[in-house]
C-alpha cells in the first residue's frame, strides 16, 4: 500500500557504516524529489560505538520523527538495546536482522514487529570489496519503493575520490540488496514524490543557524566548541572567511561572548553558538550587552540538562535561564526556531533584532533540530538585515550615546567616527554615558532599555499559528513538529484545533497571545522539560484559558505525534 | 646636564611651566572631587601663576621656533619637570600648609634648574636668559616662603579620617 | 626633534571627566603617560580605543577622549581582541589592574599573550584590590597581612607577570613605574609601535591600602632590565635576578601578530548552492 511517510532505522556498531548509509539514503530520497529527515543516535565512544541512523522519508516537509519505524535494519546487535526506547515499532513494522549476529534483544523484540533474516555479512563476502551497509541500503530502497538510480548518483559523487573499484563494489552491493527484497514480505511503499518548482535543500539545523547569521549580516564569530552546537561554528569558519569575515577560536565561552561584544562595539555584527553549560557561563556578558547596549546574538543549541546532563540528546530546559538568567532587570530578546528550516529564518531575524535594538538576542535551538538533517524547500530571501542606528557628530552638540528617545534606541557611534567618542559602560549611566548611581538616571535608563524591546513591531513572526477552534495547542521549538502532525491527523477527522508555536519568547507580548486565545476554552501545553518551564512561563506572563493541560517530559526521548494526539483526543 | 641652545632651553622652560599649570589644575580638580575646597582653591591659584610664567616664557620665545621634544627627551634632574608637582606628594586631607610646601618645593627646583643651566652652559645668550629666569624664580620662592610662614602648621592628626574607606564599584 | 605643529595635542586625548582616584594614586600618572603617548603617536582620537575591566585603573577609558569600552571584571583582553580582530584599523590599548588582569583575567591573559593580537596591555600593578577595599591580589606577597579576607597573609606565592607573559608568547614585555610618567609614556609609545601583543607592567602605588608603596620611588631602578632582547631565554635569565622593581623594556620579539585578513572570495549565492539537494 502507498504511504506518505516511511521511517527507517539503520543500526549497528563499530565500522558498520550505518550513519553513512543513512545519509546516502536521505540524499538519494532528496534527489528523487522527496522530503525527509535524518537523526542520529550513538553510544559514548568516539569510534566503534553502537549507532543508529534514523531516517524518515516523506512526500511532505517533515521536521521530526514519526510515531514508529516501518523498518529497522540491524547489522548487528552489539549494545543496540540501548536504543530500544528510540525504536518504537508495532506489528506492522519489519526488522531485518543478520542471523549470524544472534538473538534480537528482548526490549526490541517486545515491540512485536515482524522479523526477516538477512545474512548481510555473508552476502557482503560474495562481492569483492563488498560492504554490508550497501546491501542493506539496496534492500531498504527496494522495500520502500525508492528507485536505485538516485542512490547510485549519490554514491558516485561520494566515492569519486576512492575510484572505480569502490563504486563498482558499492553498486553491486546495492543491486544484491535490491534482489533480496523480492523474498521479503512487503511494507508500505512511498507514494510518488511531489513535483515542485521550489528547489529543495538538504540542511541541518546547525548549518541553517550559521546561514541565517550570515544572511543577517554577521561577519564576526568567536567560537568555543560544545556538543551539540559545534557544527554551527564549524560551518561558519570557512563561510565567514569566504565572505570577508572572521571566526576565531576562543579559550572558553566567556572569551567567546566578550570577543563578540568587542567586535560588535567596533561595528561588526557578531554571533557565537553554544549549549546550556556555555550559556550559563556567558550570562554575565549578556548582561553587559544589555546594559551597555552592545548588540550580540548567542545561539543555544539545547541539550539534556542540568549541568553536564545528556550532551547528545534534546531537551527544552534552557528556557528559564534564557528568559530569567540575567542578574538585575535586563530586558533582552529570546527567540526560538520551530523547525530545521526555521533555524535559518529565526537566526537571521535575531541578528536583525539585536542590531536594531542594540541588545542581546538568545536563539534557543536544540539538539533535535541542530544535529538532524532535513530536506526542505529553499528558505525565502527576507529583508531582515543588520541595520544598526549609527551616529555622526553634530556641530555644537555633545554626543550622548545613551540619549533618551521615544523608542528607546539611541544612535550608536562606531569607532573611527570623529567627534562622537564615548565610553560604553556596564555601570549604570546617564545619557552621556558617565557612570551614575542616581535614582533618576537609573529609572530613565531602565525605562529606556525596556521600552526598546517592548515598542518594537515584531510583525507576524512572534508565533506561527494554524487552525481555529475552542481547543488549542501551544508549544515552541522542535516540539512544534509532532504537534503539527497530531493536529493534522485530528483535523482530518473533523476536529477544530488551533496550534500556536511561539517564536518570540522574550519580550512576552500578552496582547497578541490573548487575541489568539480569545475563544479558546481548553489549552494543551506541550514541552520537553521535566519542570514544565514553558507552562510556568505562560502562567507568569499571560492569561490562560480555564482548562489547561500540560504534556511535559524531559529528554532524551522525543515527543511523538501520537502522544499529543492521545492527549487532545481526551477532550473530544 | 648637556649644553642647550637658546631654542632648546626655552622649549624646556615652556614645557615645565605649561605642565606645571596642567598638573596644578589636575590637582585642584582632584581636591575638589575629594571635598578639600581650601586646597583646591590654592592649587587653582598655583595653576594660574604657572600659566602666567608660561606666558612670560612664550613672550621671551616670540619669533623663535621651538623644537619639539618627546616627553622623555627632556633633561630633567627628577622624573618630571622641575615645577611639576609630583602626584605622590598629595593627600586628600592635605592642608594649605602642605600645598604651599609643595609649591615652594617646586619653585625652588625651578630656580635650581635655571641656576644649573646657567652654570653648565657656555652660550652667553642661554646664560643670560637662565640667570634672569633664576632671579624671577627666586622672587617666587621668597613670596612662597613668606606665605608659608604665615600659614598655620598642620595638626599632628591632620591625616586622621574617622570614616573607613568605601567602595565605588 | 621637529618643529612641526602637531595636529593633536595631549589635551585632545583627555575628556572633561575628573578622575575619582585618591590623590597620590599612581593611576593619575599613567593616565598622563597614556595621553602623552597618544600625542606622540599622533593617531586621530577617533581611531583609538581603550578597553578596560573593573577596578580603579579600569576607570581610565572615561577619562580619555578616545573610544572606550568599560566591560566586566577580568574580560578586557578578550573584548579588546574581538575589537581589534574586527577592526584592525584601530589602535587598541587595554588598561586594568593586577586583580582584574591576573586573577579573574588570568586565563585570558595567558591566551592573549599566546594569540599575539596587535594591541597594548597596560596593567597598573599595586599588588592589591583597591576598589573593593584592600584584598590581596595575585601579585601580593604571601606574608602581607593587612587584608581582612586573609589576615594571616595569603600564604600563596605571588605570580610573576613578566615571566608569565614571556612564557606564553607576548611579543613585547616591559616594566615601568608611575613615578616616572615620561618614561612610561616612552614605554607606551614603543609598545604600541611594536607589532603583536605588548605587555606593560606599571608599578602604580595605592596610597590608601598600600601606603608603604610610597617608598617604591626610593627603590625603583630605571632601565635596569632594559635588555630589549628578542631572545626569550635571555629575557628569562635576566628575570631570574629580577627584584620586581627594575624598569625598562625587557623583551621585543619577532612573532608575527595574529590578524586574519580575510578578503571576500565568495558570496551568499555560491554558499547557498551547496545546500541544494
Amino acid at each position: 500500500m502507498a504511504t506518505d511517510s516511511v521511517s527507517i532505522a539503520l543500526t549497528g556498531s563499530g565500522g558498520a557504516g550505518v550513519m553513512t548509509a543513512g545519509q546516502i539514503l536521505l540524499d538519494a530520497a532528496a534527489k528523487a524529489g522527496y522530503y525527509g529527515l535524518m537523526s542520529r543516535s550513538s553510544g559514548p565512544q568516539i569510534r566503534g560505538g553502537e549507532a543508529a541512523a534514523l531516517v524518515r522519508i516523506s512526500t511532505k516537509p517533515v521536521s521530526s520523527l514519526d510515531d514508529r519505524y516501518d523498518l529497522v535494519v540491524a547489522f548487528d546487535w552489539q549494545n543496540v538495546q540501548r536504543f530500544a526506547d528510540e525504536l518504537p515499532m508495532n506489528g506492522d513494522s519489519l526488522i531485518l536482522t543478520d542471523p549470524a549476529e544472534g538473538e534480537i534483544p528482548g526490549a526490541i523484540a517486545a515491540y512485536g514487529a515482524r522479523v526477516a533474516a538477512v545474512p548481510f555479512a555473508e552476502m557482503a563476502k560474495t562481492i569483492p570489496g563488498g560492504r554490508a551497509n550497501m546491501i542493506g541500503l539496496g534492500l531498504v530502497a527496494a522495500l520502500i519503493g525508492l528507485p536505485v538510480e538516485p542512490i547510485v548518483e549519490v554514491l558516485a559523487a561520494a566515492l569519486k575520490k576512492k575510484g572505480e573499484e569502490a563504486l563498482k563494489a558499492s553498486t553491486a552491493g546495492l543491486n544484491l540488496g535490491a534482489e533480496t527484497a523480492k523474498g521479503i514480505a512487503p511494507i508500505s511503499q512511498l507514494s510518488a514524490a511531489p513535483t515542485t518548482d521550489v528547489p529543495h535543500w538538504n540542511i541541518s539545523g546547525n548549518e541553517g543557524a550559521g546561514l541565517g547569521a550570515v544572511r543577517g549580516g554577521v561577519r564576526f564569530c568567536a567560537a568555543y566548541p560544545i556538543t551539540p552546537g559545534t557544527e554551527i561554528l564549524e560551518w561558519l569558519a570557512p563561510n565567514l572567511a569566504a565572505l570577508g569575515g572572521t571566526l576565531v577560536q576562543a579559550e572558553d565561552e566567556i572569551a567567546s561572548i566578550t570577543m563578540c561584544l568587542g567586535a560588535s562595539f567596533g561595528g561588526v555584527p557578531s554571533i557565537t553558538a553554544t549549549s546550556g553549560p556555555g550559556l550559563a557561563l556567558m550570562i554575565e556578558a549578556l548582561g553587559l550587552s544589555v546594559a551597555s547596549e552592545t548588540p550580540v546574538v548567542v545561539v543555544d543549541v539545547m541539550r539534556g540538562g542540568p549541568s553536564t546532563g545528556i550532551p547528545t540528546k534534546c531537551e527544552q530546559s534552557d528556557l528559564n535561564i534564557a528568559v530569567y538568567g540575567l542578574h538585575g532587570d535586563a530586558p533582552h530578546l529570546v527567540v526560538a526556531p520551530n523547525s530545521i528550516g526555521d533555524c535559518v529564518f529565526t537566526t537571521q531575524w535575531a541578528v536583525h533584532l539585536a542590531e536594531h535594538m542594540q541588545t542581546a538576542a538568545i536563539v534557543l535551538s536544540d539538539q533535535a533540530m541542530g544535529q538532524s538533517r532535513a530536506i526542505i524547500d529553499r528558505p525565502a530571501d527576507l529583508a531582515f538585515m543588520a541595520r544598526r542606528l549609527t551616529a555622526t557628530a553634530v556641530e555644537g552638540e555633545a554626543y550622548q550615546r545613551y540619549k533618551l528617545t521615544a523608542n528607546g534606541i539611541s544612535p550608536m557611534a562606531i569607532p573611527g567616527t570623529p567627534g562622537c567618542m564615548y565610553t560604553s559602560d556596564g555601570l549604570e549611566h546617564n545619557e552621556r554615558g558617565t557612570p551614575s548611581s542616581t535614582a533618576s538616571d537609573h529609572q530613565k535608563q531602565m525605562d529606556k532599555r525596556l521600552r526598546k524591546v517592548m515598542q518594537h513591531d515584531y510583525g507576524n513572526h512572534w508565533a506561527d499559528i494554524e487552525g481555529e477552534g475552542e481547543i488549542a495547542v501551544i508549544t515552541w521549538g522542535s516540539v512544534t513538529s509532532p504537534c503539527v502532525e497530531a493536529v493534522e491527523r485530528l483535523t482530518a477527522k473533523g476536529a477544530k484545533i488551533k496550534l500556536i508555536s511561539l517564536r518570540l519568547l522574550l519580550p512576552a507580548l500578552p496582547e497578541k497571545l490573548h487575541a489568539e486565545l480569545a475563544g479558546v476554552s481548553k489549552l494543551l501545553v506541550v514541552e520537553q522539560t521535566h519542570g514544565a518551564q514553558f507552562h510556568k512561563y505562560l502562567r507568569a506572563h499571560y492569561e490562560l484559558p480555564e482548562t489547561v493541560d500540560v504534556l511535559n517530559r524531559p529528554g532524551p526521548l522525543p515527543i511523538r505525534p501520537q502522544e499529543v494526539e492521545t492527549r487532545l483526543a481526551a477532550w473530544m | 646636564m648637556n649644553q642647550f641652545d637658546a631654542a632648546s632651553f626655552l622649549a624646556h622652560a615652556l614645557a615645565f611651566e605649561t605642565e606645571a599649570a596642567e598638573r596644578y589644575d589636575d590637582l585642584a580638580d582632584t581636591m575638589e572631587t575629594h571635598n578639600n575646597a581650601e586646597v583646591a582653591e590654592l592649587f587653582r591659584r598655583m595653576a594660574n601663576f604657572s600659566r602666567m610664567h608660561a606666558d612670560a616664557v612664550k613672550g621671551r620665545a616670540a619669533g623663535t621656533e621651538l623644537p619639539h621634544f618627546k616627553p622623555w627627551e627632556f633633561q630633567w634632574k627628577d622624573a618630571e619637570g622641575p615645577e611639576v608637582a609630583p602626584v605622590e606628594r598629595t593627600h586628600y586631607l592635605m592642608t594649605p600648609y602642605h600645598c604651599l610646601q609643595l609649591a615652594l618645593h617646586n619653585e625652588r627646583r625651578g630656580r635650581d634648574f635655571y641656576r644649573e643651566v646657567s652654570a653648565a652652559n657656555t652660550d652667553a645668550e642661554v646664560k643670560r636668559l637662565a640667570d634672569q629666569m633664576a632671579e624671577e624664580e627666586q622672587d617666587h620662592v621668597l613670596v612662597l616662603e613668606a606665605w608659608l610662614a604665615r600659614t598655620p602648621e598642620p595638626q599632628p592628626d591632620w591625616d586622621q579620617d574617622l570614616d573607613p574607606p568605601t567602595v565605588a564599584d | 626633534m621637529t618643529a612641526v605643529t602637531p595636529t593633536y595635542a595631549v589635551k585632545d586625548y583627555k575628556s572633561d571627566l575628573k578622575p575619582i582616584w585618591c590623590p597620590g594614586c599612581g593611576d593619575f600618572s599613567v593616565l598622563s603617560s597614556l595621553t602623552k603617548a597618544f600625542a606622540e603617536l599622533q593617531r586621530a582620537p577617533e581611531t583609538c580605543a581603550v578597553v578596560s575591566g573593573i577596578g580603579c585603573s579600569s576607570r581610565i577609558p572615561a577619562y580619555t577622549n578616545v573610544y572606550g569600552f568599560h566591560g566586566v571584571h577580568g574580560r578586557s583582553l578578550t573584548a579588546a581582541a574581538g575589537l581589534k580582530l574586527a577592526r584592525p584599523d584601530l589602535t587598541v590599548v587595554v588598561t586594568g589592574g593586577d586583580g582584574d588582569g591576573f586573577s579573574i583575567g588570568g586565563n585570558h591573559f595567558l591566551h592573549a599573550c599566546r594569540r599575539n593580537v596587535d594591541m597594548t596591555y597596560i596593567v597598573m600593578d599595586n599588588q592589591v584590590y583597591g576598589m573593593t577595599k584592600g584584598q590581596a591580589s595575585p601579585t601580593t606577597a604571601p606574608d602581607w597581612c593587612s587584608s581582612k579576607l586573609t589576615p594571616e597573609g595569603t600564604g600563596i606565592s605571588a605570580i610573576q607577570p613578566l615571566q608569565l607573559a614571556l612564557a606564553c608568547g607576548a611579543n613585547f614585555v616591559a616594566r615601568g613605574f608611575s613615578g616616572d610618567p615620561n618614561h612610561v609614556a616612552k614605554l607606551i609609545v614603543e609598545a604600541v609601535n611594536h607589532p603583536g601583543f605588548s605587555f606593560l607592567q606599571i608599578l602604580s602605588p595605592c596610597v590608601t591600602f598600600r601606603t608603604e608603596q610610597r617608598g617604591w620611588k626610593d627603590v625603583v631602578q630605571k632601565d635596569k632590565i632594559a635588555a630589549a632582547t628578542s631572545n626569550v631565554a635571555e629575557a628569562l635569565a635576566i628575570l631570574a635576578e629580577d627584584d620586581g622593581v627594575a624598569t625598562g623594556i625587557l623583551y621585543a620579539g619577532k612573532r608575527a601578530p595574529f590578524q586574519p585578513n580575510n578578503k571576500a572570495s565568495s558570496d551568499l549565492d555560491r554558499i547557498e548552492r551547496k545546500f541544494v539537494a
